[in-house]
């Protein structure tokens, strides 16, 4: 005989969950990650009330912090919603940090090697930091449909060699004269500096061209038919085929865009912020990575990378502050976004089930 | 000196100041045990030894967040002088001192100054030049081994001097060099050592911020030179001197000028500290107050009295000696010192070329 006492809960799977239960998770998500790392405050003798209150006044509470997240939510966005995108149709990107790094190479030898006449830089330097990006994240997409191979591991393996790539230009033909030896290239003349926000870093043609992408991800999957193709794809490539959607026809065109947005972001870092080709440690702070949470977070939703981006751009400035303010050593920054993360995904679970009270007659 | 130098301002009614407020902002982390350890380890004594100072720090700073650091510290911390400890910290520095024309700077490793930028920096080639004397007379098999981290002047001064010691005790031995393209990553030490060992080096020394290879080469039973930290406690048996730096003789030189209001923020464009062994800025030891590990002072034999003197000469405030001195030839056979010079300070800090003695890669070098 059932003991109704015992079993008053009830599990059972949602069907669609509705956006408010996204959201909800979602945020309480992110509430319960800031929670627990209260915890690792108090375990170095701060207040946590004291310092989540110095964090909102030194990111969002003043103009400083505020034009700091912006500058570093810009690679975010552009990256993450390229890579929303990819994950749409299944295709595990994790390259857009090598993709990045690439757009930035094209963009530096279209400043410093190319020749091309004043007024034209911008502009071109933009389309070769796609063209960039795009071909090196074009290529893990041509193994994967022609031989099978993994898209994790090809993305994530040609991040080092973007890396070396740079490593090998600053140090060997392209380091500039100018840098008494040191791995730089020369710097950026001043037609080929993006124009700035005042003198805040905020590199605003970047910026409006990652709204401008989001605004047109967002009609690629709603609108087109293209967009239909990567849902579909997405969900199941046996579907897929049977309703004759091309793969790769479909991937290099995601792979295209996805890869061309990251390097659209490098070129951004390069002609915007640094003016000149670095270490590559130094021109992404590992926005390619942090992407991939923007993106994920997302849910699929174009114009919530806006907001995540933003999101992870404050989470770069409050490590920031409590490096300073508080003696946190560095490497706090990954531990928020790291629990962040585990939270994330262990809410997935609450976002796919109900409990709900059983009912006498069950 | 530094109280003379209270009354001495006092006298003249410069205005000093109360307390100071100072922010160092490092390129690495402070646990490592190079570069940026030796900035903290500084940081901590001016704070001790100075009780009007309060200091606060930023750890790992990329090169791009330096003037919102900056900012910052200046804003909410309220600090009077910022530290800025790495070369490309140059723009984000500079950047910022022309924003905040009345707070004070200086910048390590830089060559922009302005009224309230200085410009700081300690060398070790001297201090390499007596541990490659000391190589040169230890190696059996004729071959030293050098890890080294990014194929820019400073690293290749060193190599250079490293080698001109080297070859002035053993003239038929060479330096086999590595490059691991990073400032701290003991897995691509480990890596590089190794490979030295392959090919036949016995005495090691290197540029990277752990003590990676000192290790590596103490579990083959090989000598080493401790970089950068007191390496002696990783390897008592095998570590044979090394390079040390003291960059806290700057900081309270340069601080205590600020607070007697010597130093302000309208006359700093001409102040640009170079320190050797003469200033007392680096020493040579496997330790401080352990120039040579008494373990391996027999095995020197009469170089241990050449290295002694050596020192002294550097030491002597006419620098009576310096291992960049002609006739100095690059391995690609250009006479790059001619004899009876001096390389001067510019020289040292555009150096490009290899001396005759190194092997290996070497990145940029020049035809």
């Amino acid at each position: 005989m059932r003991n109704d006492r015992m079993r008053f809960l009830k599990i059972e799977k949602r069907e669609n969950p509705s956006w408010k239960v996204i959201v909800g998770v979602s945020i309480a998500a992110i509430l319960l990650a800031f929670f627990i790392i209260g915890f690792v405050f108090v375990g170095y003798g701060i207040n946590p009330v004291k310092a989540y209150i110095e964090i909102l006044i030194e990111t969002v509470g003043n103009v400083y912090g505020l034009t700091q997240i912006i500058w570093q939510s810009i690679p975010l966005m552009l990256c993450g919603v390229g890579l929303l995108l990819a994950f749409k149709t299944s295709f595990w990107n994790i390259g857009a940090e090598g993709q990045l790094l690439m757009g930035a190479v094209a963009a530096t030898w279209v400043t410093l090697f190319s020749g091309f006449p004043g007024f034209i830089m911008i502009p071109m330097i933009f389309a070769f930091g796609f063209a960039g990006g795009a071909v090196w994240g074009l290529l893990s997409a041509l193994l994967k449909a022609k031989f099978r191979v993994n898209e994790v591991i090809t993305t994530l393996m040609m991040n080092y060699i973007a890396l070396n790539i740079v490593l090998y230009l600053i140090h060997g033909p392209w380091k500039g004269d100018e840098m008494r030896g040191f791995a730089y290239t020369n710097s950026f003349p001043e037609s080929c500096c993006l124009p700035t926000i005042g003198i805040t870093y905020i590199h605003w043609p970047t910026l409006l061209i990652g709204l401008l992408s989001i605004c047109l991800i967002f009609l690629i999957l709603t609108r087109t038919r293209l967009g239909y193709e990567v849902k579909v794809i997405g969900q199941s490539r046996q579907a897929a085929r049977y309703a004759g959607i091309p793969y790769f026809r479909t991937i290099f065109w995601v792979m295209l865009i996805s890869g061309g947005l990251a390097g659209i972001a490098g070129a951004g870092e390069v002609a915007g912020v640094h003016h000149m080709l670095r270490h590559p440690d130094q021109v992404s702070l590992g926005y390619g990575y942090t992407a991939i949470i923007v993106a994920w977070l997302a849910r699929g939703n174009p114009p919530l990378v806006i907001l995540t981006s933003f999101l992870f751009g404050a989470i770069y400035v409050a490590g920031d502050v409590l490096q300073l303010s508080f003696g946190f050593p560095f490497q706090i920054v990954n531990v928020f976004t790291g629990l962040i993360l585990f939270f994330l995904i262990s809410s997935e679970s609450l976002m796919q089930y109900r409990i709900t009270l059983r009912r006498k007659d069950d | 000196m530094v109280c003379v130098l209270f009354v001495f301002t006092a006298a003249l009614g410069l205005n000093a100041a109360d307390r100071l407020k100072v922010g160092f902002i490092y390129v690495g982390p402070i646990g490592d045990m190079g570069w940026t350890h030796a900035h903290d380890q500084a940081r901590k004594i001016v704070e001790e030894t100075f009780p009007w100072v309060e200091t606060v720090y930023q750890e790992s700073v990329p090169e791009a967040k330096v003037e919102g650091v900056i900012d910052r510290m200046i804003r909410r911390e309220r600090c009077d002088v910022v530290f800025t400890t790495s070369f490309g910290f140059w723009e984000g520095t500079i950047d910022a001192a022309k924003k905040y024309p009345e707070s004070i700077f200086a910048h390590c490793s830089g060559f922009k100054r302005l009224p309230n930028v200085a410009t700081y920096m300690a060398d070790f080639y001297q201090v390499y030049y007596l541990n490659g004397l000391m190589a040169g007379a230890l190696t059996k098999t004729k071959k030293v081994g050098y890890v080294g981290a990014f194929p820019i002047p400073e690293v290749k001064r060193h190599i250079d001097a490293f080698t001109i010691g080297v070859r002035e005790v053993n003239p038929k031995a060479d330096v086999h060099v590595r490059w691991i393209e990073a400032w701290f990553d003991p897995a691509k030490a480990k890596e590089a050592t190794n490979s030295l060992i392959d090919a036949g080096c016995d005495v090691f020394a290197f540029t990277e911020d752990s003590d990676t290879v000192v290790q590596v080469a103490a579990q083959n039973g090989f000598p080493a030179f401790g970089h950068y930290s007191p390496m002696y406690n990783s390897a008592p048996d095998y570590v044979v001197s090394g390079q040390l730096v003291r960059w806290e003789l700057f900081y309270l030189d340069f601080l205590s000028k600020v607070y007697a209001g010597y130093y302000t923020s309208k006359n700093l464009e001409n102040v640009d500290y170079w320190g050797l062994l003469k200033e007392g800025a680096v020493e040579v030891g496997a330790k401080f107050d352990m120039t040579i590990n008494p373990v391996w002072k027999g095995r020197l034999g009469k170089t241990y009295d050449l290295v002694m003197q050596r020192l002294e000469q550097m030491k002597n405030p006419q620098m009576v000696f310096d291992p960049f001195a002609g006739p100095i030839y690059s391995r690609t056979g250009k006479l790059v010192i001619p004899s009876g010079e001096r390389a001067d300070y510019t020289h040292l800090l555009t150096i490009e070329y290899a001396v005759k003695g190194v092997f290996g890669a070497w990145p940029g070098e020049p035809k």
